[in-house]
């Protein structure tokens, strides 16, 4: 039972999560929640090598082991055609390995047995004869002329996937020519993984006498996997019903469809029972999509007094094994080419190529759009080393160079079109909040007395709501977002959205939204997601796009019920339509207030009495296209602190300020903002998922690849200004991602601030303490 | 792939250390925690051993090969194996040389580990490979004093 929470005109106010008496209290129905008569558990069997020929595979035992009802290999799945399936990037990958493994924990083969215990002990007594191959660890190592050739499934014989460019290289190349001043840095952002609490997992269950598949899933994108399920089985579309029940957390790791899907809806389409199959921890860290995993170079050209005039970027992505990107068609390396970022760059020349390596697919969103992270980490590092070379106060280079807020709608070198944006007037806004002066001026001080004190800033632009369906699909399919309003007679609203949430607080925003538009309160509009049976079609909730498209589609939905309600208003107030007027609670006739009818009254009637031509009932949906993407930003300032000693790094203060647009639920918008940063300070400090040189992945557990807890947290201060898109129906933007995207540079940033006068320009992430400690050292600052 | 390397001079004639060295019947009972052992002919013997590195503790079948290279001074030994989803695989090779007292007993092994136990032993793993080995030679030494 939600609170009740009677609020009239919700938008803009902090009102409590309608999920939330749910989940705290443990009342969440989660995939691993679903439990089906007769249904059975499905283990998968995966590679100790990272890359090895399969000689043999021998299950005789496993088959014969208590309560194994079926195993699957490779084999079996080629004779359905099943042993590879398509990506989201147009590659293809192995569901369980035919004749050769290309990463550690690659699927090999599955068994179902009655119980998960009996499953597991069953893939152990799988004999599986390896031939080893050389590993190829190292995505540039992967491109030399001896490095053996991963995909020999492919054409193309090289581990070089993709080229892809975006901007004007010789007018990059020209300014480069003549700047008096260049900057180059070699930046890394390393593999890290959302890592959400729940990892990934379904039950599939197929109905021998309705012919209906039922696949639960958890799912951020219920129906992209619908079709996908559908393309890659041959299934027919109507008889799949996908149901994303609640989400532990997706990140963008929920996205893509993965092998286990596959082998459990095989397993249930042949044994004609419920399967369901949960990933461990370590399935999920070492075969799930992973993110990142960019090794980037940037060049600026500038001016001695500090004008940016141009940026040039390389990159190499390391793929993995299989290309399975979550990145729209058009777009391999995603929107990575937002990295001239806030700044009034004339030119800029960004170049990617994609690499296959001998580790786990992925370059999922998470919690980023796409590529997004990794391009404004690069730009907000490099704009402050360029600082640095100039003896500028990094504040003072960036507002000398920033998008100035007449110049919107703005038109960037790589050809996005930023929609809004005042960037000075918010990071006035922080500089003001955090003491900026009096903070120089204390570590001044510090510094003279050898104290490390460091300060960091990110203002940094993001680029999210994919997107306009002319240049944006998965899979073919366009991204746009749908809404479908039912008013019940009573004036009661079921809202089921395109997209799926997984913490976003979908129950309670677009509640608020629907409210407002219907002048109804929050507690008569109740959200549903994640069946594709009841929803309307949709792309699902990934790169902060479910506000900018489903929201957008929920307003328009809202206000297509408003246009018919006044219809039959005018009938109940015995007026002409154009004698209507809405003000928000009611519609009254103009110039008399006092003659008014409510949504209510006009739901009722719309069941009741319904007057001649117009066809009965309260329902619409709405299917949004939006004519651009959002650019939400921020400014975000870190303060530091370093212990000389061991190289630890205090997070003393942290202040981010937003500007995600007109905020529909301050509250939920800041907790996504400490959502985001918590996660933004883990990947500055502590995660990094590594390989040794067999390809040995080193942290596929909780041990190794490290999530903050609460101790480990810094105390997050927030605040915002509001600049709204001109082009969204309520003027909203997306924040999920903004603190995922802007913090990790200012974390570094601030590091690096503190270890200034050691002449010291760069570290990679994540900054452990050793590094910090190496630094120290090498300066004589510790023993 | 890692690489471990050691030495040590044993109180014997280089064609007594030789046999030993080239003989299953005799290096097989030197290999650490074992469980089982079957020497199926003088050059192969297969085993289990027991394994524990960080929070994995199981057992592996490792098969075991020995060959020689040069006769009367240089062998080799194949092991490959492994268990609970994990894999090993080792090329070691002894090289024999005369010195002062005895025989000098010069050792080298290439080590690949692969799968959850290089991953979950993570740091653990260097560490614990070369006690194992180690300790194969060792045994190997102390096999070889008693024989004396």
């Amino acid at each position: 039972m939600a609170l009740p929470q009677t609020e009239m005109r919700p938008m803009g106010k902090p009102i409590l999560r309608k999920e939330d008496p749910r989940l705290i209290r443990g009342k969440g129905r989660y995939v691993d929640d679903i439990l089906l008569p007769n249904m059975l558990h499905l283990c998968i069997l995966r590679s100790p090598y990272a890359h090895a020929r399969i000689r043999r595979i021998d299950t005789s035992k496993a088959e014969a082991a208590p309560g194994v009802k079926l195993v699957l290999t490779g084999e079996d799945l080629a004779k359905m055609n099943l042993a590879w399936m398509p990506t989201l990037a147009g590659d293809v990958q192995m569901v369980l390995a035919t004749d050769k493994v290309l990463f550690q924990y690659q699927e090999v083969a599955a068994v179902v047995a009655e119980t998960r215990a009996q499953a597991e002990d069953a893939i152990q007594l799988i004999e599986v004869d390896y031939e080893p191959l050389p590993v190829v660890v190292d995505p540039f190592k992967a491109l030399e002329p001896e490095a053996p050739i991963l995909r020999e499934d492919k054409e193309k014989k090289s581990n070089h996937i993709w080229h892809w460019e975006a901007g004007d290289r010789e007018e990059t190349e020209a300014i480069f020519r003549e700047a008096p001043i260049v900057v180059k840095q070699d930046v890394r952002f390393q593999r890290v993984h959302p890592s959400p609490l729940e990892p990934c997992g379904c039950v599939a269950d197929y109905n021998t006498a309705t012919g209906k598949l039922v696949f639960y899933v958890t799912s951020q994108a219920p129906h992209v996997h619908r079709t996908a399920i559908a393309l890659t089985t041959g299934f027919p579309e109507h008889m799949i019903q996908v149901i994303s029940p609640d989400v532990g957390g997706g990140f963008g790791n929920k996205v893509p469809v993965y092998p286990g899907y596959v082998v459990a809806i095989v397993a249930s389409l042949k044994l004609g029972v419920p399967v369901k199959w949960i990933e461990t921890r370590t399935e999920n860290i070492a075969s799930t999509h992973f993110a990142r995993d960019y090794y980037m170079t940037a060049e600026i050209a500038a001016t001695e007094d500090g004008k940016m005039l141009a940026l040039r970027v390389k990159t190499i992505a390391d793929h993995g094994a299989f290309d399975a990107t979550a990145n729209p068609t058009k777009y391999p390396a995603g929107l990575y080419s937002i990295v001239t970022g806030s700044y009034d760059f004339k030119a800029a020349f960004v170049e990617v190529d994609g690499i296959h390596t001998n580790k786990p697919p992925g370059g999922v969103a998470y919690r980023c759009s796409f590529r997004v992270t990794e391009a404004s980490y690069l730009i907000e590092r490099v704009v402050d080393i360029v600082a640095r070379r100039l003896n500028m106060d990094p504040v003072e280079l960036r507002l000398r160079n920033f998008i100035r807020k007449e110049q919107f709608p703005y038109r960037s070198p790589t050809g996005w079109v930023y929609d809004s944006g005042d960037y000075e007037k918010t990071l006035k806004l922080a500089l003001e909040r955090i003491g900026y002066e009096e903070l120089r001026k204390e570590q001044a001080e510090k510094r003279a007395r050898g104290e490390l004190m460091g300060i960091g800033i990110s203002t940094f632009t993001e680029i999210v709501g994919a997107g306009p369906s002319h240049s944006f699909d998965i899979l073919g399919i366009k991204m746009f977002d749908s809404a479908e309003i039912r008013v019940h007679p009573m004036g009661k609203v079921i809202a089921r959205l395109g997209v799926r949430h997984q913490g976003q607080g979908h129950e309670t925003t677009f509640a608020q939204i629907i409210a407002e538009e219907l002048g109804l309160s929050i507690d008569d509009v109740v959200v549903e997601e994640g069946d594709t049976d009841t929803a309307p079609y949709g792309l699902g909730t990934y790169a902060s796009r479910s506000t900018p498209t489903a929201g957008a589609a929920a307003a328009l939905c809202a206000r297509r019920i408003r246009d018919k309600a006044r219809k039959i208003a005018a009938h109940l107030l015995e007026v002409n339509e154009d004698d209507v007027v809405w003000d928000g609670a009611a519609f009254s006739v103009k110039g008399l207030p006092g003659r008014s009818v409510t949504m209510k009254d006009v739901a009722f009637a719309a069941y009741t009495n319904v007057p001649d031509g117009i066809e009965p009932g309260l329902e619409a949906t709405y299917y949004y296209n939006p004519p651009n993407l959002t650019f939400p930003y921020g400014a975000y300032i870190a303060v530091v602190d370093i212990d000389k000693g061991t190289g630890a790094v205090k997070v003393r203060r942290f202040l981010a300020v937003d500007d995600c647009g007109n905020v529909i639920n301050p509250m939920i918008v800041e907790g996504q903002v400490h959502g985001g940063l918590t996660e933004g300070f883990a990947i500055a400090f502590m995660q990094d998922i590594p390989y040794d040189a067999d390809g040995n992945c080193l942290a596929p557990n909780w041990m190794d690849y490290l999530v903050p807890t609460s101790l480990d947290t810094p105390r997050w201060e927030t605040d915002r200004t509001v600049t709204p898109s001109p082009h969204h129906p309520i003027g909203a933007k997306g924040v999920g991602e903004s603190p995922n995207v802007g913090s990790p540079a200012a974390f570094v940033n601030a590091v690096l601030d503190a270890l200034a006068p050691f002449g010291v320009e760069h570290i990679d992430m994540p900054i452990y303490p050793w590094k910090v400690w190496k630094i120290l050292r090498e300066h004589g600052i510790t023993e | 792939m890692r690489t471990y390397e050691g030495e040590f001079t044993i109180e014997q004639p280089r064609e007594k250390v030789w046999d030993f060295i080239t003989d299953a019947n005799k290096v097989g009972p030197c290999v650490p925690d074992l469980i089982e052992l079957n020497v199926e002919n003088a050059n192969r013997f297969s085993s289990r051993v027991k394994v524990g590195v960080g929070p994995i503790r199981g057992k592996f079948d490792l098969a075991v090969e020995l060959s020689e290279v040069e006769p009367g001074s240089v062998m080799a030994m194949t092991v490959k194996g492994g268990g609970m989803g994990s894999g090993v695989d080792m090329k070691a090779e002894a090289t024999l040389s005369d010195v002062e007292g005895g025989t000098l007993l010069k050792w080298r092994a290439d080590t690949s580990i692969s799968g959850p136990i290089a991953s979950l032993g993570g740091r653990l793993i260097d560490n614990e490979a070369r006690k194992i080995i180690e300790k194969v030679f060792a045994n190997l030494k102390t096999a070889l004093d008693a024989s004396a």
